[in-house]
């Protein structure tokens, strides 16, 4: 095990990833409404060592009650509206829905119409959009660490607003 | 191989497969189309010397089940009822498939006693992970039986994908699945092709065993990740999915995308290997090698990890055989199966030999450690063909055009069979059954008797897809 750890570390000093300049944290909760398989394994890919997503304080969280970012991907199916929109309402406000790959964005869908409830956006209000098919881990992480940034700058913004307030 | 087209009158459906099986007969796959006079059934049957393939109309009535003859026949009796209302007398009871019926009793197992009760489990799963159901029926910590369902996923990509040019049809099939996109469309490839009439040249047969191949190798260092996750050994579960980002970029290099999509075409060539590139990246494939070994040597000496994968989930090679496992499930439990040691005169595997692990205890730990071992065999594949000078694929006549193709590839989670009906260039009806589509059930047999808490790492040991099963 010491020689994994000592191979992980040595990894981790090749790969002189950037320190995470940000504060705040994203809890991000996973639909896959009907994909390839190709976007789970993107998005599993963040969160290895050489992508590491968790230092930006962006965590995959098991449920959407914890979550404040509704990652969904593949094509909506019939059999799986219900369950995705279950996992929506579960989620607290406020919430971000992100459309993870070109299927979920409604883009080339392979598909018969029939077995589908409609794309995600016909569904739930998508306020994220990461196109590619599938997106890379790099997009991935581009995308989600720009929401962050948005995010913490949009609720300081809020904030002063709100002591400015009588 | 030749393939046997044989229409047989419903009513002599199962002393047809009866007379096949006889012979040695495996199936490969059973599935129903929708005929110009109502669905037709159809069975395709591996020989020794032949494929058959049994075709018979279906006039309303029931058809006798084949369940008895081939055990292995379960899901796909049931998915042709589900889509083609076919009924088979003797499949009792024939539990919802692809249906989702509200009704417990329509797609469960009744199991009643002093102190069982269920726990249910998704569609929606706590991690990164596909949609799909399951349902334990527990006593304690002790699984009782497993209901899978799954289909949550069901595109109905087949039935999308008739009517599409033979060519255009290939995109259905990759898109199945991402993890099995190379083997699936191998398969549709050999398929069409033979429904052409055309057959690859020997660089076309390279060309697509490279690729068959570099598919194998991230995917197996992902699975070897995914077991280490499944006992939340984060060093191993980290090492080896940075591996497997190396693999991806690797496939990224060659074939400019990191899951090989779009590099399998009917009748034309695949985009060619830069000369020097590939050079290059015989040494790093050599490198992934020598990390892969050592990642797998360190595992093998985490006794706390070796406790936890051995006597977990066993198959053994007789539950194998009659469920028809495939991959590297039914290797690890003993059973010497592999479609590429069978010598297929359309992809370039020579004289390969199914890797076997030291003792083939059909558990967790045989399952990982056939993987490693799975992964050398194949870091020399692709060092092989690497090495080649780069090469004119192309296809060439060979025979005539057929209305029915078949292709069959060995994907990094077993047998992939592609069978293909067309007119003309148009395509008539596509049917897959990947790897995963036939391990699923053995999934559910060998998790009764385990603990609830070890099924994470059983499910991660088979790492079966849920998409391509789903289609």
């Amino acid at each position: 095990m010491f020689v994994l750890l000592h191979r992980l570390q040595r990894l981790r000093r090749e790969l002189d990833l950037p320190a995470p300049a940000r504060a705040g944290s994203l809890a991000l909760r996973h639909v896959d409404a009907g994909s390839c398989n190709g976007c789970e394994h993107e998005l599993t890919a963040t969160a290895s060592p050489v992508y590491d997503l968790q230092r930006f304080g962006l965590n995959v969280v098991a449920s959407p009650r914890h979550a404040d970012v509704l990652l969904v991907t593949g094509a909506v199916t019939t059999r799986m509206a219900g369950p995705l929109l279950a996992a929506y309402e579960a989620m607290p406000e406020p919430r971000l829905v992100a459309a993870l790959g070109d299927c979920a964005l409604g883009c080339n869908v392979l598909a018969d119409p029939g077995e589908l409830a409609g794309p995600l956006d016909a569904i739930l209000p998508v306020d994220l959009r990461i196109p590619g098919c599938p997106p890379t881990p790099a997009q991935i992480a581009d995308t989600l660490t720009g929401a962050l940034d948005l995010l913490t700058s949009h609720r300081s913004y809020t904030l002063r607003r709100g002591s400015e307030s009588p | 191989m030749t393939l046997n087209v044989l229409p047989v009158p419903v009513d002599r459906w199962r002393a047809a497969c009866e007379d096949a099986a006889a012979q040695g007969a495996r199936l490969r796959c059973l599935y129903a189309v929708e005929g110009e006079r109502g669905p037709e059934l159809r069975a395709l049957l591996g020989l020794p010397d032949e494929e058959r393939l049994l075709t018979a109309s279906f006039a309303g009535a029931p058809v006798d089940s084949v369940l008895e003859v081939f055990p292995a026949v379960d899901w796909d009796e049931r998915e042709a009822h589900d889509l083609y209302g076919i009924r088979f007398a003797g499949h009792e009871p024939l539990r919802a498939l692809v249906e989702h019926p509200s009704q417990p009793d329509r797609w469960m197992t009744p199991v009643h006693g002093h102190g069982t009760h269920q726990v249910a489990v998704g569609p929606i799963h706590a991690g990164v992970i596909e949609s799909g159901h399951f349902r334990f029926h527990v006593v304690g910590e002790r699984i009782l039986r497993l209901d899978l369902r799954l289909f949550y996923k069901h595109r109905g990509l087949q039935r999308a994908a008739e009517g599409r040019t033979l060519e255009d049809g290939i995109a259905y099939a990759q898109r199945a699945c991402a993890a099995c996109a190379v083997a699936s469309s191998v398969a549709y490839a050999q398929a069409a092709e033979a429904v052409l009439g055309l057959a690859p040249n020997a660089a076309l047969r390279r060309a697509r065993t490279l690729l068959c191949e570099l598919e194998r190798l991230y995917n197996h260092l992902n699975d070897l990740s995914a077991i280490c996750a499944g006992i939340g050994f984060a060093p191993g579960a980290m090492a080896f999915a940075a591996l497997k980002e190396r693999a991806q970029r690797l496939n990224a290099r060659l074939s400019g995308h990191r899951f090989l999509f779009d590099t399998v075409t009917i009748a034309a060539s695949p985009p060619q290997l830069d000369e020097r590139a590939a050079h290059a990246d015989r040494d790093e494939v050599r490198a992934l090698r020598a990390a892969a070994a050592a990642g797998w040597r360190e595992l093998l000496f985490a006794a706390s990890v070796q406790d936890r994968l051995a006597g977990v989930g066993v198959l053994t090679a007789d539950d194998a055989i009659a469920l028809g496992a495939v991959g590297p499930v039914a290797r690890a439990a003993g059973v010497r199966r592999d479609a590429r040691a069978e010598g297929d005169p359309r992809l370039w595997y020579g004289a390969l030999a199914p890797t076997q692990p030291v003792t083939a205890s059909g558990d967790v730990a045989a399952r990982a450690e056939l993987r490693a071992v799975e992964l050398e065999q194949t870091c020399e594949i692709i060092d092989d063909l690497l090495a080649r000078p780069p090469e004119r694929p192309d296809t060439r006549p060979a025979g005539r055009p057929q209305p029915i193709g078949i292709g069959r590839v060995e994907s990094p989670r077993g047998e992939t069979v592609c069978v293909i009906e067309a007119s003309g260039r148009t395509l008539r009806r596509l049917h897959l059954r990947t790897g995963s589509y036939a391990n699923w059930p053995v999934l559910a047999h060998v998790v009764p008797g385990n603990l609830l808490p070890d099924f994470p790492l059983i499910n991660k040991s088979f790492e079966l897809c849920y998409a391509c099963a789903d289609r």
